[in-house]
């Protein structure tokens, strides 16, 4: 094998070491966060101010029944949970952790990216299809609609960071921000792009594809041990790798604000390892977001939801885009 | 590369005004009181600057947008064919009873008719088999959305949806045969493919292969047996106003870019020849199309006899003429094109002319049985005799310009030796007679029932007829002009 | 290497057209062409097309094949008989490894035959988005113009289709 492959190989694997890890940190953060935020403790028994959550959760679900509905199909309700967690790991390679630490810098990694997360509608409509239950079957059915809806003003804000960039290759992209990052030259493309993140990873105030209260579990309702862990991984892995690419399209990736005007020059070992702190922290700030979003806003309306969507966040980012082109090009040929 | 696109602009002003007619038919819809016309106009100006434009054009010959686009007389001939047919649509369109319960979108009628021009003025000049596919599914979609676009009618949803069906199978085998053409020559543009015809491939059964799937889309378009299914169902179900814009313009565009594509990629054109397509030694291809002529003739013209509705009559009358177009394209010399154009000149007359005395009836009476043209001569004089010299016409009887056309591609075909074709031809016409002639006689040996009034048909309606009514008689007898047309206009880009 | 992945792919898309067009449960059908997409797109980029594999997963897969499932869903298509319905999971696992056996047979053959011409070595230059942007935005303008409009006309006839309630 070619070093290239080696060093790809090696980022990725311990780049999907971490972020599983941290999905599962995340999981317990989550509750934790949820009873601050309600004024209750939260779980607190297992281990000190109860860190080993998890890994009793998995252990519950490890020992749970696997259940498949009786006229369910069985094959494609094994698949499905699969399904989001192969994406969110696909979704990995082309992210860049910090100066040179990325698994694969190809051309289009924009594209790959939306690609891959589109690609994820499938687990969750399949499972709720699979189980043949209506609860789930409108779950599926939601996800499906909301996902293909979000897509579009997601790629429309990720697109008027290209501009910037004038390139598809995620390296590029963050390089582009060494000095400006892209929320402050592209304020709207963020706030569509965040909310559309928090769409396409299924969480309040967008998830009805759950809904308890109208769907009882939605799609996951039909689920139990680990096919129903392997949701739920997959959702907090979604979490993580929504905010690493907030992160890394409109906060400058692994730089600091302003780097480029003030930051000195430093060894390449420090480079990454001050790079990687600095990806860390912001990743993790999102993550956090994300929870206290979830616990502080309610749900919306479905149709509200696709309203949103089609006829406020696309027309806003198509607007957003043309607006952003046309300074870029009078900017070029007028005053540099 | 610029300046060469600014250039290409500067041969394009037609299709840009006609997409600027269809920018502004979109608008006014939203803007304008819909029960005025108002729509209507707009476009008709629209298409009077196009036709000015389109003359404009008389004697380039260049090809533009790197090969994209021919701008040259054969399709200048063409795109005037096609704004004649266009202006008459609209003007039908204006006094059709049936689209009056659809007013409310009619912007979007006129829209898609629009867009349908501009897709049959890039079928005509389209030089790249890229351009050609996109061309005829512009072309394609908007006639699906037209044929169903009196919905409430469950005609009219059923006609559009075997249309879609059957033309999206159609044109995705076209498509597959074109994407094996381009595998096989390693080029787009239709001149680029000649040239690597002639350098010879390597797997001649694929070129065949890729070829019969061509013609499968283009024959679709025609509606040439056995690609006609779709044809009676669909002109019975579509509204008359488009069924006639179906019979004549997609139909003429449909034959141009055949003729362009066949023409250009298929011959060689270093070498004189008769009747023949000497480029491919894998197969005849004049035996297939000459085949394929000889089928539509005799299906279009036998199954008419039975047919009640007029529409459906028209139907099947327009497949059999399809027929003897394709005899010109079976001959495919300079004699065979030219007389394809005269054909194609006659035949918009005199078709559009029969479906818009089939509207106005159908605007009257509410009926579109030929058993109901019972008397119509006796309440409608002026209308139903009009109606005799259109069918009297489509027979291809003297002393009407039908005679001109089938003259010329009699001759034609004649002339290259298919006299086994030309025979079929013959005979054919002559069963054409016993189903037009019914009609005739409906109207004229059958006492009008006692109730039954005179029929008023306004002064607008009958100028119109007389656009078509004219000509069809005048070019009868006085065709140098059709002739001269013709034979200026077959210069074809690249030979 | 690259042999190997061709093979591999072409059979897989094959595998999955041929299984798309005989099983009888619609759901299924489409599935198995979201496979055969995913494979094409595979061997896109065997052939250093980066663009075009991404946008076909992109484009297909991801929106066009979910619109797919989401109506065969909503419709509630019956499964046609029930003669294929015994597929469970172990059968969709053999089928797979079957794909890959009979893939790595046929490699053995290729080999020995040779049959892979080389991709040329421009391709990577010419699948790239800088390419095709560029031919698009000089060459290929009009057909590009052209499309815009075929798509308004699709829409606008879309929604005159689809819209329930007129005056």
């Amino acid at each position: 094998m070619s070093p290239e492959l080696v060093t790809s190989l090696i980022i990725a694997f311990v780049a999907l070491f971490v972020v599983l890890n941290t999905a599962a940190i995340v999981v317990f953060a989550e509750r934790r966060l949820a009873g601050f935020i309600q004024n209750r403790p939260g779980p607190n028994r297992v281990g000190p101010i109860g860190i080993l959550q998890p890994l009793a959760d998995v252990l519950k679900l490890l020992f749970n029944e696997d259940i498949t509905p009786i006229y369910g199909r069985k094959a494609l309700h094994t698949i499905a949970p699969i399904i989001p967690v192969i994406t969110a790991i696909a979704a990995i390679a082309v992210i860049p952790f910090a100066t040179g630490v990325v698994a694969s810098d190809i051309n289009v990694g924009v594209l790959y990216l939306l690609a891959v997360t589109s690609m994820g509608v499938y687990g969750v409509t399949l499972g709720g299809w699979a189980s043949n239950s209506k609860y789930s079957l409108l779950g599926g059915l939601r996800s499906a609609a909301q996902m293909v809806s979000y897509e579009l003003p997601m790629g429309i804000a990720v697109a008027s960071c290209v501009l910037y960039a004038a390139s598809l290759n995620m390296v590029e992209i963050v390089d582009s921000q060494e000095f400006w990052w892209n929320v402050f030259r592209n304020p709207i493309g963020f706030v569509i792009f965040i909310i559309a993140a928090f769409a396409e990873a299924n969480r309040a105030p967008f998830d009805l594809v759950e809904a308890e209260q109208e769907l009882v579990g939605g799609f996951h309702t039909e689920y139990s041990g680990m096919k129903f862990g392997t949701f739920f991984l997959a959702e907090y892995m979604h979490v993580v790798i929504g905010s690493m690419l907030i992160v890394t399209f409109f906060f400058g990736g692994y730089h600091l604000p302003f780097a480029g005007y003030w930051l000195p020059e430093m060894s390449e070992t420090a480079t990454i390892i001050l790079d990687l702190i600095v990806f860390s922290v912001k990743t993790l700030f999102f993550v956090f977001l994300f929870i206290w979003v979830r616990w502080t806003l309610p749900r919306f309306k479905f149709n509200d939801l696709m309203n949103y969507s089609w006829s406020r966040l696309l027309p806003l980012g198509i607007i957003n885009f043309v607006v952003i082109a046309s300074a870029i090009m009078i900017y070029n040929n007028y005053f540099s | 590369m610029v300046e060469h696109i600014i250039n290409s602009i500067s041969h394009l002003y037609p299709e840009i005004a006609i997409t600027l007619t269809l920018c502004v038919a979109l608008i006014a819809d939203l803007v304008l009181k819909k029960e005025s016309h108002a729509i209507g106009w707009i476009v008709l100006g629209g298409l009077v600057i196009t036709g000015v434009l389109v003359v404009a054009q008389t004697g380039r010959e260049l090809s533009i947008f790197s090969d994209m686009l021919a701008v040259d007389p054969f399709a200048v001939f063409f795109k005037i064919m096609l704004l004649i047919a266009s202006v008459l649509v609209v003007l039908f369109s204006m006094q059709s009873r049936e689209l009056i319960d659809y007013v409310d979108r009619i912007g979007e009628y006129y829209m898609l008719i629009l867009g349908m021009i501009l897709g049959m003025f890039l079928m005509v000049g389209a030089t790249n088999v890229l351009l050609m596919y996109l061309a005829f599914e512009l072309t394609s979609i908007c006639s699906y959305v037209l044929a169903g676009f009196t919905r409430r009618s469950l005609k009219s949803a059923e006609a559009s949806m075997k249309y879609i069906v059957y033309g999206a199978v159609s044109s995705g085998i076209m498509l597959y045969g074109i994407s094996l053409l381009v595998g096989i020559t390693g080029a787009v543009s239709i001149y680029g493919i000649n040239e690597a015809l002639a350098a010879g491939v390597e797997q001649p059964l694929v070129l065949l292969v890729a070829g019969l799937m061509i013609l499968v889309g283009l024959g679709f378009k025609i509606a040439i047996v056995p690609f006609h299914f779709w044809a009676p169902d669909v002109y019975e179900g579509a509204p008359i106003t488009i069924t006639a814009y179906l019979a004549v313009a997609s139909k003429i565009a449909a034959f141009a870019m055949t003729v362009r594509f066949f023409k250009v990629a298929f011959l060689d054109n270093g070498v004189d020849i008769a009747g023949a397509l000497p480029l491919v030694d894998a197969f005849n291809w004049s035996v297939i199309l000459a085949v394929m002529a000889a089928l539509a003739m005799i299906v279009g013209n036998l199954v008419a006899l039975w047919q009640q509705n007029i529409k459906r009559l028209l139907a099947y009358s327009s497949i059999a003429h399809a027929g003897y177009i394709l005899m010109g394209l079976v001959v495919l010399t300079d004699e065979g094109v030219s007389a394809i154009m005269i054909y194609v000149f006659i035949y918009l007359f005199m078709n559009m002319g029969a479906f818009y005395v089939a509207m106005l009836v159908s605007n009257k009476l509410g009926t579109e049985q030929i058993d109901d043209y019972k008397g119509l001569g006796r309440r409608a004089p002026l209308e139903s005799v009009a109606m005799t010299v259109f069918l009297v016409a489509l027979t291809g009887l003297p002393p009407t310009a039908g005679f001109i056309a089938k003259l010329f591609i009699f001759g034609a075909a004649i002339n290259a030796g298919w006299l086994l074709l030309v025979l079929i031809a013959g005979i054919m016409t002559i069963v054409s007679l016993f189903y037009y002639m019914r009609v005739v006689r409906n109207m004229f040996l059958f006492e009008p029932q006692e109730e039954a009034g005179l029929l008023n048909f306004g002064l607008s309606s009958k100028i119109i007829l007389m656009v078509m009514l004219v000509p069809t008689l005048i070019f009868g007898v006085y065709f140098t002009p059709v002739l001269e047309f013709a034979r200026n206009s077959i210069q074809i880009f690249g030979l | 290497m690259v042999t190997y992945l061709f093979i591999l792919f072409a059979t897989l898309a094959i595998a999955a057209a041929l299984a798309m067009v005989l099983n009888r449960s619609t759901v299924n059908s489409a599935l198995f062409l979201v496979l055969n997409m995913l494979s094409i797109a595979g061997i896109y980029l065997l052939l250093k097309a980066q663009f075009l594999a991404v946008v076909q997963v992109l484009v297909y897969a991801g929106a066009i094949m979910v619109l797919f499932l989401f109506v065969i869903m909503l419709l509630n298509v019956e499964d046609e008989e029930a003669v294929l319905d015994k597929i469970n999971f172990r059968y969709i696992i053999s089928v797979i490894l079957g794909v890959v056996v009979l893939s790595y047979l046929l490699y053995i053959a290729g080999s020995m035959a040779d049959a892979l011409p080389p991709v040329a070595e421009d391709m990577a230059q010419v699948g790239t988005v800088e390419a095709i942007g560029d031919e698009l935005f000089s060459t290929y303008i009009l057909p590009l113009e052209i499309t815009a409009i075929l798509l308004t006309a699709a829409v606008v006839g879309a929604i005159m289709m689809a819209q329930h309630k007129f005056k």
